[in-house]
C-alpha cells in the first residue's frame, strides 16, 4: 500500500488548507439526499481541481430517520463513483458538519491523508413537521422528552432567562433574523431571499413563549462540500475545537450562556495563536435568534451583555463593524442539519477568496460556530486567508 | 397530602444533588448516593408550547425549578399566568410527573407555619415568612 501523506511541513505540522468548496441551495428541494450530497460534492471537488480524494468524510444528523437510508458512508462514496475512496460518517446532531471537517481536519494533519473531501447533507421537507420535530428532538435527554421539551421550548427557556438575568431584549433578538433575512436577500443559495421586517417579526405568531415563528430557523434540504488538503491553497484552518456539555439541561447551573461554545472557542483560539480581536466576519448558529447574541458572547467576540445592543446598532450588520452570518444564517439561508456547519465553513471561504458576490465583505479571518443539539456538543472553527 | 421531599441523588465528590435519581454524577462520573430533598423551590425559566409534541395538550406550560439545594428539575403546570422567574413554587409527583404550583404568600405561610409547628417554632416562622413575602415583593399579589 501507498502511504498518501507527504513530510510534514517546515514547522514540523502539518496545517490544513480549503482546496474547494461548494454547496447546493438550501431549501425545499425536490432531489434526493444522495444527489443533493453529490451536487455539494462535485462542485467542491471541481473547485479544487481534484477527481479522486484520499478519503471521505459523510456529516449526516438522522438519514435513517429521514430518508430509510443507512450505511452512509458506503452509500455515498459509491453514489459519488469514488468507492475507492475510505468514507466514514460522522455525526454530533445538529453540528454533524463540523464534526465531519474536524474528522477530515485530523486525517490530513495527522499525515493519514492529503486530500479529503467533507461533505454533510439532510434532507428533511418531505416529512410532515411534527414528525421532524420529533426527530430532531430526540437529541435532547430521555427524561426531558417525556415533558415535552422540544428545540424550540428549551431554546424558549433560555431566552426567558436571558432577558431576565441580562436584559435581552425582543427587540433585540428580533432584529438578529431582521439582519439575516437581509443577508440572505443576497444570496443565491439560501432558502429565503426575501427581507422581512422587525414588526413582522415581533408580531409572527408565538412557537415557545417568548419565542416567535421568525425567531426560529426552518426545516431545509441541502448539502455542502469542502476539500481539505495539505497543499497550500489561500485559505487556511487556522484552527478547530470542540466543547461539550450536559445533555441534561437540567444539570446545568446556567441557561445563558453555552459552555459548549465557550469551551470550544478557547481550543479553537489556542491552536490558532491568536483570539477573537483578529475575527473579522462570524457564521454563527443562530437556529434561535437568540442563541446569535449568546453565542456572540461565548465567543468572545462581544463582551458579555453587549451583544444585543451591539446587533440593533448594526454593528453585526453586512456593513458593520463586525458582520455576522453575511450568508442568511440558519434563519435565512436555511439549517439543513448536517449541511449547516459546512455550509458554514463554505461561505467564509468564499468570504475570504473575495468570491461572495454582493455580500462580500472585508475580512482576513472567519470564524465558524455551530451547536449541536441543546449546545451539547458544539465546534469553533477559524479560518485564515493567506499570509 | 403532598409529600415534602422529592427523591433525588446525591454526588459523594462534588455534594451536587439531581433529581430525579442518576446512577452517576455528569460531571464526576462517581456513583450517586440516594438523597432526598424538598419539594420546594424557585423557577429558573419557563415557556408555553403552542405547538406542543405528540401526546400533550396545547397549550404546555413547562417549567425548569430549582429545588432548595441546587437540584433543578422540569414541570408541568396548569398555568404560568402571575409566574416569574424566581417565583416560589411547590413541585408535587402524580404519576411520575413533576408538577409546579404558583405558592401565593398565603401559601408560603401556611408551609412555614405547617414546618415549624412541628418544631414548636411558630412565631419564628410566621416573621420568617412575613419577611420572606417582603424580600420575595415581585411575586407578590399573583395568587
Amino acid at each position: 500500500m501507498t502511504p498518501t501523506a507527504g513530510p510534514p511541513d517546515n514547522d514540523g505540522v502539518t496545517h490544513v488548507w480549503i482546496a474547494g468548496a461548494g454547496m447546493t441551495r438550501f431549501g425545499r428541494r425536490s432531489e434526493s439526499l444522495p444527489d443533493l450530497i453529490a451536487e455539494a460534492a462535485q462542485l467542491a471537488l471541481a473547485d479544487a481541481r481534484i477527481e479522486r480524494p484520499d478519503a471521505i468524510v459523510v456529516g449526516a444528523m438522522n438519514p435513517e430517520e429521514f430518508t430509510g437510508d443507512g450505511n452512509f458512508g458506503s452509500l455515498i462514496n459509491t453514489h459519488l463513483g469514488l468507492s475507492q475512496s475510505p468514507a466514514l460518517r460522522v455525526e454530533t446532531a445538529t453540528s454533524s458538519g463540523l464534526a465531519a471537517v474536524y474528522t477530515g481536519f485530523a486525517g490530513i494533519a495527522a499525515g493519514l491523508h492529503r486530500t479529503i473531501l467533507v461533505v454533510g447533507g439532510e434532507k428533511m421537507t418531505h416529512v410532515p413537521t411534527p414528525r421532524v420535530s420529533e426527530i430532531i428532538g430526540r437529541s435532547i435527554d430521555p427524561h426531558e422528552r417525556r415533558y415535552g421539551a422540544t428545540m424550540p421550548a428549551l431554546a424558549g427557556l433560555i431566552t426567558r432567562a436571558a432577558m431576565h438575568k441580562h436584559g435581552l431584549t425582543l427587540k433585540e433578538f428580533s432584529q438578529v433574523a431582521v439582519k439575516n433575512h437581509a443577508n440572505a436577500a443576497r444570496n443565491p443559495y439560501a432558502h429565503f431571499q426575501e427581507p422581512v421586517s422587525l414588526e413582522e417579526v415581533m408580531a409572527s405568531r408565538m412557537v415557545a413563549d417568548p419565542l416567535r415563528l421568525y425567531h426560529c430557523c426552518p426545516i431545509s434540504d441541502g448539502a455542502a462540500a469542502v476539500v481539505l488538503s495539505a497543499e497550500p491553497t489561500p485559505v487556511r484552518v487556522a484552527g478547530i475545537g470542540q466543547g461539550t456539555d450536559t445533555i441534561a439541561i437540567r444539570y446545568r447551573s446556567d441557561l445563558t450562556s453555552f459552555r459548549a461554545t465557550q469551551v470550544a472557542a478557547q481550543a479553537a483560539y489556542r491552536m490558532a495563536g491568536f483570539g477573537p480581536e483578529r475575527v473579522d466576519v462570524a457564521e454563527l448558529h443562530d437556529a434561535f435568534s437568540p442563541f446569535e447574541i449568546i453565542s456572540l458572547e461565548d465567543t468572545g467576540l462581544i463582551p458579555a451583555g453587549k451583544a444585543g445592543r451591539a446587533t440593533l446598532e448594526g454593528q453585526t450588520a453586512l456593513d458593520g463593524r463586525l458582520p455576522v452570518s453575511p450568508s442568511g444564517g440558519l434563519k435565512a439561508r436555511g439549517h439543513p442539519l448536517a449541511a449547516t456547519g459546512i455550509g458554514q465553513v463554505v461561505e467564509l471561504t468564499w468570504q475570504l477568496r473575495g468570491e461572495a458576490g454582493s455580500r462580500q465583505v472585508d475580512a482576513r479571518v472567519g470564524l465558524v460556530q455551530s451547536i449541536g443539539g441543546l449546545a451539547t456538543n458544539n465546534w469553533i472553527l477559524l479560518l485564515e486567508a493567506g499570509r | 397530602m403532598i409529600e415534602t421531599t422529592l427523591p433525588a441523588s446525591r454526588c459523594p465528590r462534588c455534594r451536587r444533588l439531581i433529581v430525579p435519581p442518576a446512577a452517576r454524577c455528569p460531571e464526576h462520573g462517581d456513583r450517586m448516593e440516594a438523597a432526598g430533598v424538598p419539594n420546594t423551590g424557585e423557577v429558573v425559566s419557563f415557556t408555553t408550547l403552542h405547538s406542543p409534541p405528540e401526546g400533550f395538550r396545547s397549550p404546555l406550560h413547562i417549567a425548569l425549578v430549582e429545588l432548595e439545594g441546587g437540584a433543578r428539575l422540569f414541570c408541568h403546570g396548569e398555568e404560568t399566568r402571575g409566574v416569574k422567574i424566581g417565583s416560589r413554587v411547590a413541585v408535587e409527583n402524580v404519576d411520575s410527573v413533576f408538577y409546579f404550583s404558583h405558592m401565593g404568600f398565603a401559601d408560603r405561610a401556611r408551609m412555614f407555619w405547617r414546618r415549624a409547628g412541628a418544631r414548636g417554632e411558630k412565631v419564628t416562622a410566621i416573621s420568617k415568612s412575613l419577611v420572606q413575602g417582603l424580600f420575595k415583593g415581585r411575586t407578590r399579589g399573583q395568587d
